[in-house]
């Protein structure tokens, strides 16, 4: 393997992450940040602010099982110690979005079946195929349906949503840009552990161009019915009237107070698998286009 | 993370190069509040602002993470750097229509 790892060490993890981005932090955020008022007083945008995170939490849980089921896949002893810090960090993904669903009403007596109600079953399908083959112990497939793929996904997810909660909830906007570091190091390890193994097992390549394929249609599928849905119009709308002029939340260089659900899906939509075609082709693997829903 | 011969601290290097004969510019590296790396190292890296960010000619953009790496040398086509925030490796190398790109190195 290549030596990318050298570097890398629980004490770097502690002094870039713990002592660096999380330092006074709590749950994420800094003391005191509470979610606005404004939408914890106006029941649709709360409503929508629940759907959102509850995709956040089972996001979190299924890179959780994904990145702790692949400790004992690695081949190698450094591998094994980044994942080790991955999986703290995808626990504190899953503590801290589960936090703010406290934060947003929900009683934690009734936390998982929200979470059973809330969760797109698009989103559950995208997880279940890259748990199959962390359960099979399939280690490069797994890396990259969990550090390229879902890791991936996250990335710009996290950076879309904190580009438009800056203005408007800076708490939640604090959460993501912590969650983004961390990204960060999941997505380097993805593409540079992956770089290296993929040309020495390259008969992995059309199965993992199948999971690729399939991942990236369940996310889809995911962002179709989030952006879709009737409530969301109704939602943006309503946000866009408390936030005012203050709304001038820009990503990619597109002004997001401006655009419609199905603009925003497709800037969203379109990122996102640019993302992976160019990582997937920078290791090597060939992208696949998936079905659009 | 002492001791790292990849550090973007040790940034410009360009192994086997034959002598340049224009000197490089040299540049005094502030803290731009980058904190995703030990503290001693994050003078040399920032975030990225957006494709309207117009990167200086000691800086390059991480292919991986989006960040900026920045360099104590105007940087030039062979240069090698180090992200430390993904652990990635990139070569500098002149684009078709000369500006400098980085390319992953695995």
């Amino acid at each position: 393997m290549t030596n990318f790892l050298d570097a890398y060490s629980i004490q770097y993890w502690l002094e870039s992450c713990p002592q660096g981005y999380l330092e006074q932090t709590e749950f994420g955020h800094e003391a005191g940040q509470k979610e606005p008022d404004a939408l914890l007083s106006d029941p649709l945008l709360r409503e929508q602010a629940i759907r959102v995170t509850c995709q956040l939490v089972s996001g979190e849980r299924a890179a959780l099982a994904a990145s702790s089921g692949l400790i004992n896949a690695a081949p190698d002893e450094a591998s094994k110690r980044f994942l080790a810090t991955q999986t703290l960090d995808e626990a504190r993904h899953v503590e801290i979005f589960t936090q703010r669903l406290y934060d947003l009403g929900v009683k934690k007596d009734e936390l998982e079946s929200v979470l059973a109600d809330k969760t797109n079953p698009n989103l559950a399908q995208f997880a279940e195929i890259l748990l199959e083959k962390v359960d099979k112990k399939d280690f490069v497939s797994g890396v990259v349906g969990q550090n390229i793929v879902l890791e991936g996904m996250a990335f710009t997810v996290f950076e879309m949503l904190e580009a438009s909660n800056k203005a408007l909830n800076p708490k939640f906007a604090k959460i993501l840009s912590g969650t983004i570091a961390d990204e960060r190091r999941h997505v380097g390890f993805g593409e540079n552990r992956i770089g290296a193994l993929i040309s020495q097992h390259p008969e992995k390549k059309p199965e993992v161009e199948a999971m690729q394929r399939d991942m990236s249609y369940f996310m889809l599928a995911t962002f179709a019915d989030q952006f879709r849905n009737p409530e969301m119009r109704e939602e943006i709308k309503a946000s866009r009237e408390k936030a005012g002029e203050e709304q001038q939340a820009s990503w990619q260089g597109a002004k997001l107070g401006d655009m419609e659900p199905e603009e925003l899906e497709n800037l969203l939509a379109d990122t996102v698998l640019g993302e992976f075609k160019q990582r997937l082709s920078r290791v090597g693997i060939d992208y696949q286009t998936p079905a659009r829903p | 993370m002492s001791g790292s011969s990849h550090a973007a601290a040790e940034a410009g290097d360009s192994p086997g190069k034959i002598k340049e004969t224009k000197p490089r510019r040299r540049y005094e590296l502030d803290d731009r509040g980058f904190d995703e790396v030990p503290r001693k190292y994050r003078k040399y890296y920032r975030k990225w602002e957006g494709p309207d960010d117009e990167l200086a000619p000691n800086e390059a953009l991480c292919p991986v993470c989006k960040i900026v790496m920045r360099s104590v040398r105007e940087l030039r086509d062979g240069d090698q750097l180090y992200c430390m925030a993904c652990m990635t490796r990139v070569r500098i190398v002149s684009g078709e229509n000369g500006r400098l790109e980085t390319r992953v190195t695995y």
